[in-house]
């Protein structure tokens, strides 16, 4: 006799359901979290790339300082003084709300390709590309990823500051434009 | 006259087995690299600049993509091992190094691809870099050119399409020295 085949796949389809609705709520908390702190500082910026002595993809706090910005992740410490700053960009883009190594296993867990379906969730996000030179001249930037509506306060505030920015011209995120 | 039921079943399957084998054979011949003339020889340098990318005009590329590709270049450049020194754009302390080469990268091509068409689609989405990969002497005299291209096809962020080609800029540089 044939067996129904529901039986066996609802607890993996639960499990993937559960491991999903665990994934998300973690990225609401760091949102809600990086709303409250005092004005020039965001909490939970991602430091891309770009600092010798950060490892890219850390994730720290990024304070704009009256000397300029400072990134701080654990025990490690950056500064970009003001002075350094040769042009500062902000952007804007998508990232998964469900990523990285979980989201791909939760993805993975949801039957019959299921796990695309997670992939549909996303929210924007800011990004802060500042370019600077070190005590040698040699050129730099950094790349932090901060929740929405953050980077253009801290540009201006760095421009407040003194710090150089030449006219952009602002490439359209991707997937902008598109029917 | 015999219809196409009653071919012998070994017929079909060494048919089968000998496309297989042409169509694996195939790329193999002509993904094999042709050896460039500059790759004859090797290059000797104890140091290495990298300057500034700056896309041509009417080429835009997203600024963070920019930076992105600058500074995994050098992170994989450091990993080479094959510099005493990795100067970046602009350091004065390059001047003193006596046998400097210099390494231009020259974008070609972009394409903004997205991480959620990647992941929901699969086939579509990828996002790609194209750029020329120059290494010049002090003085300007080109001592090798090269197109090297950086994608993000399935899971990751665009960005990780600067990471790609950083490390296949950095394997031509450690081919070259």
């Amino acid at each position: 006799m044939r067996r129904p085949l529901w039986p066996g796949v609802l607890p993996v389809f639960g499990v993937g359901l559960l491991l999903a609705a665990t994934a998300a709520p973690s990225f609401s908390r760091q949102s809600a979290t990086a709303q409250n702190p005092p004005g020039g500082m965001v909490l939970d910026a991602k430091c891309v790339i770009g600092f010798d002595d950060i490892k890219p993809g850390v994730k720290g706090t990024l304070t704009s300082l009256p000397t300029g910005l400072e990134f701080r992740a654990g025990k490690k410490q950056v500064d970009i003084t003001t002075s350094s700053i040769q042009d500062v960009f902000t952007g804007r883009e998508s990232r998964q709300d469900v990523g990285g190594v979980s989201g791909t296993l939760v993805e993975t867990a949801i039957p019959y390709g299921g796990g695309r379906f997670v992939s549909l969730f996303s929210h924007k996000v800011d990004v802060l590309t500042v370019e600077y030179a070190d005590s040698t001249g040699g050129f730099h930037g950094a790349i932090f990823v901060l929740s929405a509506g953050k980077a253009e306060a801290l540009k201006n505030q760095l421009i407040a500051q003194g710090a150089k920015v030449s006219t952009h011209v602002n490439v359209p995120e991707p997937g902008e434009g598109k029917p | 006259m015999r219809s196409l039921g009653r071919i012998p079943i070994p017929a079909i399957l060494s048919f089968a087995l000998g496309g297989a084998a042409l169509l694996t054979a195939q790329p193999a011949r002509s993904g094999k690299p042709e050896p460039a003339p500059e790759q004859t020889r090797k290059l000797t340098a104890s140091a290495i600049q990298l300057e500034r990318i700056v896309p041509p005009e009417g080429l835009l590329i997203p600024e963070d993509t920019r930076i992105s590709m600058y500074e995994n270049v050098i992170l994989q450049l450091i990993k080479t091992k094959k510099f005493q020194h990795v100067y970046r754009s602009g350091d004065r302390t390059a001047a003193d190094a006596p046998d400097l080469v210099v390494l231009h990268l020259i974008p070609e091509a972009f394409k903004a691809g997205s991480q959620k068409e990647r992941e929901v689609i699969t086939v579509a989405g990828a996002t790609s870099i194209k750029v020329k990969v120059q290494l010049t002497s002090r003085e300007g005299k080109v001592l090798l050119e090269k197109d090297v291209e950086g994608k993000v096809r399935f899971y990751g962020e665009n960005l990780r399409a600067t990471y790609d080609l950083a490390k296949k800029v950095a394997g031509v540089v450690k081919q070259s020295f």
